[in-house]
């Protein structure tokens, strides 16, 4: 992950423990920590997540993401940056 | 290597991509949904008793999803012989693997569905519009064309897939919806191999995007009509159809094949 360079930070970074099973069994058990499914539009997505627009799949760090963060979805094999959208959300887009 | 599972986020891409396109990444991955699951269902789900129409209708379905699966067994496999590196090689290996279970488990919920010979039969009983999808797909893969291929095979015939299972899943009986669930897991690979391999290609080559378009257009009409026609035949209502496309919308808007 490379942070949020360009921002002035007034406080660091929230840490999270992230539960061992979430119950998603698409990747080898180590990092099944680090997925969950997503339960549609309702869904409200904690700090530290953020969803995968190529397969739907909400992604989960140890620490609360930030615009520049760099995350990736082992489901689908992508590498997304975390990025904040026009409705204040932090969304994900891929980079090839 | 497998880096500390701590660091996930933090690894470089290619050493992420080297362990998600590994053989031992895929084997531990579908360990995960698979095992304890033969023809990818609970052994203690019930074989549910359908109406003569419902059944009806289910096979014509299951009889669409094997043309699929036929087509990306096929297509996948012959791949393997022109993909352009040993990573894609290896990931190709795993998609074929997965296909053929696919394949399998469709025709065994045939088998149990009362179809008596459903490999001769399901072929006849298919969408037309994707059996000429199916042909345009495996002469590109004839001709040795890595771009077309992966574009028609894993964006376009997977997120195809993956939305026609996501929800048919909604209204299927529970031992379908269970078989569909492991399927659609595997399909999340395949389209994502798809389309950041078309991806990255793009970025080196933006030129390419011509080409890709020109395929698009010719494959679009095909594509939509097996849509209408499967959505038909599982009985969504027009309003919910549009949302069923979206994720291939979605996919050829990033890739920036949508003009």
């Amino acid at each position: 992950m490379t942070g949020d360079p360009s921002a002035a930070r007034s406080r660091p970074r929230r840490r999270f423990v992230l539960a061992d099973d979430t119950g998603f069994d698409e990747v080898p058990a180590r990092y099944r920590r680090f997925y969950r499914r997503w339960r549609g539009q309702g869904d409200a997505l904690e700090p530290n997540e953020v969803l995968c627009p190529v397969c739907k799949v909400v992604i989960r760090s140890a620490r609360e993401l930030w615009p520049g963060d760099r995350v990736y979805c082992m489901p689908c094999m992508s590498r997304l940056e975390v990025v904040r959208a026009e409705s204040g959300r932090l969304e994900a887009v891929v980079r090839y | 290597m497998s880096l500390d599972p701590g660091e996930l986020h933090g690894r470089d891409h290619a050493a992420f991509l080297r362990e998600v396109h590994s053989f031992e990444f895929w084997f531990q991955s579908v360990e995960g949904y698979l095992h304890g699951h033969p023809h990818g269902v609970s052994p203690d789900a019930p074989i549910p008793e359908l109406d003569a129409a419902r059944r009806q209708a289910l096979i014509a379905t299951l009889s669409t999803y094997c043309v699929g699966e036929v087509a990306a067994l096929e297509g996948s496999s012959g791949m393997i012989g022109f993909a352009p590196n040993r990573p894609a090689k290896i990931f190709l290996a795993t998609q074929v693997v997965d296909e053929a279970r696919h394949l399998e488990v469709m025709l065994h919920r045939l088998g149990e569905l009362g179809v008596e010979d459903a490999e001769a039969s399901f072929e006849a009983q298919s969408n037309p519009h994707l059996l000429a999808f199916r042909d345009r797909l495996l002469r590109y893969v004839a001709a040795k064309d890595w771009l077309a291929s992966v574009f028609a095979q894993n964006v376009i015939l997977e997120s195809m897939e993956f939305a026609a299972f996501h929800t048919h899943m909604r209204t299927a009986d529970p031992r379908t919806a269970q078989m569909l669930g492991g399927v659609l897991k595997d399909e999340r690979r395949h389209i994502g191999f798809g389309e950041n391999d078309l991806g990255r290609h793009l970025a080196r080559h933006p030129e390419a995007r011509l080409r890709l378009r020109e395929i698009k257009r010719e494959l679009d009409p095909l594509v939509l009509a097996s849509f209408e026609d499967s959505l038909e035949q599982l009985g969504l209502p027009r309003s919910e159809r549009p949302e069923v496309g979206r994720l291939y919308l979605e996919s050829v808007a990033r890739l920036g094949l949508d003009t």
